[in-house]
């Protein structure tokens, strides 16, 4: 069983699949953005020069739908100011400068073992834990998880599924936490089960990782409490890791367009999340560091790095051996994939919650890198319309919004696409399809002057 | 020989004439006596407002066109006034035939782009190749340094129906010659930086900057950007500096040496006269 359409791209993962998570020195500055998830921007809860701890709360969350952000080391705060944003071009940060003989945070994978027990934990307790934790979906979206792990009476969730697809080409970093993290995403995953008292949970990951597969039908044979886990091995194909593509390939249920996974009771996270809910329910710790794969052939040594939240993407880069000669001329540096990521001019953009990539392209993975559009007329193949994995008439909406009628792409449910970008990767004109639906909800929403200018 | 055709002709085929004939006045009386039973009352100053209006349905007004607002014009009359295109003469117009008092004429409202960035002035990280608009170049990041700055990619130009947006050199600029004041540029751009300003003379000086970046920051990004350094305070009350911005206040504004001198003071020469005869 598997949804309709998706791309087979060339996934390139044998650059950083076999290299081992990292953790990093302490880092010159850190810029931690008040914007780093779906939802109200954080309220900075200190002061210049004021003295912060790691772990301490920097941003406060005031709305609901809102995570808290924490200092991830020791230090000062240098300044609050505007700072390039990888999404909002430029927005508010705190900027910290580390203090001297600072420790960086370890991998606490190792204090979760098969003797984890669930029941140990409240509900209540769960969720308080994960909001104090500031934890947001970390596959992408960023939509704050104790939202999502609410229980709400009315549309009771009786399904959890683990998002371990990583579809994305060139991206590993999930890949490298389900084999070395099995027992700590394990635990996360029966924490908002708990949550949700959901009963049927399954471990969703591309056929394409048997390793990882392996991984974790041993660590659940192992632990008594997550006999009842299911791990299912779904067809490698993008956008597999979608959720409502997962949804469909799983279960075999559709989410209404417009809607929300919860409308049909299930609930997708994904495997770095579930590792987030362990650490913060369990050890109490906080989500300031994340998982970040440096990936690319502009890249000297691609990895995959612990890294806290705020470093700086070109000190990363620095990190993994700097850019090649090759890609120090000219290059693409992309923060996510290169289907569904943003590209990056300023490399003073601090690492979010969100971002768990940063590819580094040259010509030889791009082509002859475009200094001008080569788009060329649709030719009516149809081929996006194929690929297209929520059965959109996709260059029906593009040509609308071209022309700027916003009315016709909007009959054709402009708002269902999930910017996956395979209409762009197909498309034998060049037409960048996916592009101009994005282009076309941001102008629907300035229409409905749902965004502020 | 013709005669006798046609007398041949007459006598095969008069009487279908005949029946056409009898439809044709049947149905016409059909249609003339719906006409007269079914008239729907209509207020015959629509139509002569309609006929005042400039008829180009630019929608300026915010009503779907020109016969829309005739019909909500007729019906409301507060709404009076909100023909951009037509200006000062069509209201007028409208007010006599709806027998209205107007008052006083306040300056009508041109756009102003605030921004002075030309080719030159804006630093650039990388070069953009994606879809040559400014919304999608703006969805970006980091395009241009400066994020407060004219994209140059020509929305506003796309948007315009008279041909009075152009970009010079990198910069929005508009031709105050052709500009009818429908705002519709105003909504066209996606930074926002396109303002209506009520223009009391024939050309009005500005603050062309929207940054509010730090005075160091907005300095790196642009050679023309405004980096608050509050020198245009003291020549006028009218400016005012908040946020690492200065802006004018319009309606304080008349041509007078102080504004001159604070214009000339400007170190970076943000403040420039935007109007027609430049």
């Amino acid at each position: 069983m598997t949804f309709a359409g998706g791309v087979h791209p060339p996934d390139y993962k044998e650059l950083t699949e076999n290299c081992q998570i990292r953790t990093v020195g302490a880092p010159k500055q850190l810029a931690i953005m008040l914007s780093q998830h779906i939802g109200a921007i954080c309220r900075p809860s200190v002061n210049k020069k004021d003295k912060v701890s790691a772990g301490q709360v920097i941003g406060q969350a005031d709305a609901f739908v809102s995570a808290p952000i924490h200092s991830p080391i020791s230090g000062t705060v240098k300044d609050i100011c505007l700072c390039s944003h990888p999404v909002l071009g430029r927005a508010e940060a705190i900027i910290i400068e580390p203090d001297e003989g600072n420790v960086s945070k370890q991998i606490c994978a190792a204090q979760f073992d098969s003797n984890f027990n669930p029941d140990k934990f409240t509900a209540e307790k769960i969720f308080n834990a994960v909001r104090d934790g500031g934890i947001v979906g970390m596959g992408g979206a960023g939509f704050p998880t104790n939202v999502k792990l609410k229980a709400n009476p009315n549309s009771p969730i009786h399904t959890v599924i683990i998002n371990g697809c990583e579809c994305e080409p060139f991206i590993t970093c999930d890949y490298r936490m389900m084999l070395e993290w099995t027992n700590q995403i394990l635990a996360g995953t029966l924490l908002a089960a708990k949550a949700l008292d959901a009963r049927n949970i399954y471990i969703g990951i591309e056929d394409n990782k048997p390793q990882a597969i392996e991984a974790f039908e041993k660590a659940i044979a192992k632990m008594a409490a997550a006999n009842d886990i299911k791990v299912v091995a779904v067809e490698t194909k993008y956008p597999q890791g979608g959720e409502r593509q997962l949804i469909k390939s799983i279960l075999d249920i559709d989410v209404p367009a417009g809607g929300i996974p919860p409308m049909v009771g299930v609930l997708v996270q994904n495997v770095a999340t579930a590792a987030a809910i362990a650490e913060a329910v369990v050890l109490g710790n906080p989500l300031t560091y994340r998982v970040v794969t440096v990936s690319g052939s502009g890249i000297k040594n691609p990895g995959n790095f612990y890294v806290p939240i705020g470093m700086a993407v070109g000190e990363l880069i620095e990190l993994a051996g700097g850019l090649t000669d090759e890609a120090a001329k000219i290059a693409k540096v992309i923060l996510g994939g290169p289907m569904m990521g943003f590209a990056i001019a300023d490399l003073s953009i601090p690492i979010t919650k969100t971002s768990g990539a940063i590819t580094v392209l040259t010509e030889k993975e791009i082509g002859s890198i475009r200094i001008k559009s080569k788009e060329t007329a649709c030719i009516r193949c149809g081929r996006c319309i194929e690929v297209c994995p929520m059965n959109l008439n996709s260059t029906k909406i593009a040509h609308a919004v071209k022309h700027n009628l916003l009315d016709i792409a909007e009959e054709h449910k402009m708002s269902a696409c999930v910017e996956c970008g395979c209409c762009s990767y197909v498309c034998p004109a060049d037409i960048e399809v996916a592009g101009y639906i994005k282009t076309g909800k941001i102008l629907a929403a300035r229409q409905k002057k749902l965004m502020p200018k | 020989m013709i005669l006798a055709d046609i007398i041949t002709l007459w006598n095969s085929s008069w009487p279908a004439g005949v029946t056409m004939l009898v439809l044709g006045v049947g149905f016409a009386l059909v249609l003339l006596i719906a006409s007269i039973k079914l008239k729907v009352e209509q207020d015959e100053r629509i139509d002569k407002t309609l006929a005042a209006l400039p008829n180009i349905n630019c929608g300026a007004c915010g009503f779907a066109g020109c016969q829309d607002y005739a019909k909500m014009v007729v019906a409301d009359p507060t709404l009076l006034g909100k023909c951009f295109p037509g200006g000062v003469k069509t209201k007028e117009k409208i007010a006599e035939i709806l027998n209205l008092q107007i008052s006083e004429d306040s300056a009508p409202k041109r756009p102003i782009v605030h921004c002075a960035g030309q080719t030159e002035d804006k630093t650039l990280f990388a070069k953009y190749d994606g879809i040559p608009t400014c919304t999608s170049a703006n969805a970006l990041s980091n395009v241009q340094a400066c994020k407060f700055g004219c994209l140059s990619f020509g929305d506003c130009v796309a948007s315009c129906k008279f041909g009075a947006m152009k970009i010079i050199d990198g910069l929005a600029t508009v031709d105050y010659e052709k500009c009818t004041g429908c705002t519709a540029c105003v909504k066209a751009c996606p930074r926002g930086i396109i303002e209506m300003v009520p223009f009391a003379y024939d050309k009005m000086m500005t603050v062309a900057c929207r940054s509010v970046e730090s005075g160091k920051d907005t300095k790196a990004f642009c050679k023309v950007g405004c980096i608050g350094c509050k020198l245009c305070t003291k020549q006028s009350e009218a400016f005012v500096v908040n946020n690492n911005l200065a802006k004018l206040d319009y309606a304080k504004y008349q041509p007078s040496e102080a504004f001159e001198t604070a214009m000339n003071k400007c170190p970076t020469k943000v403040i420039v006269y935007r109007g027609k005869k430049i």
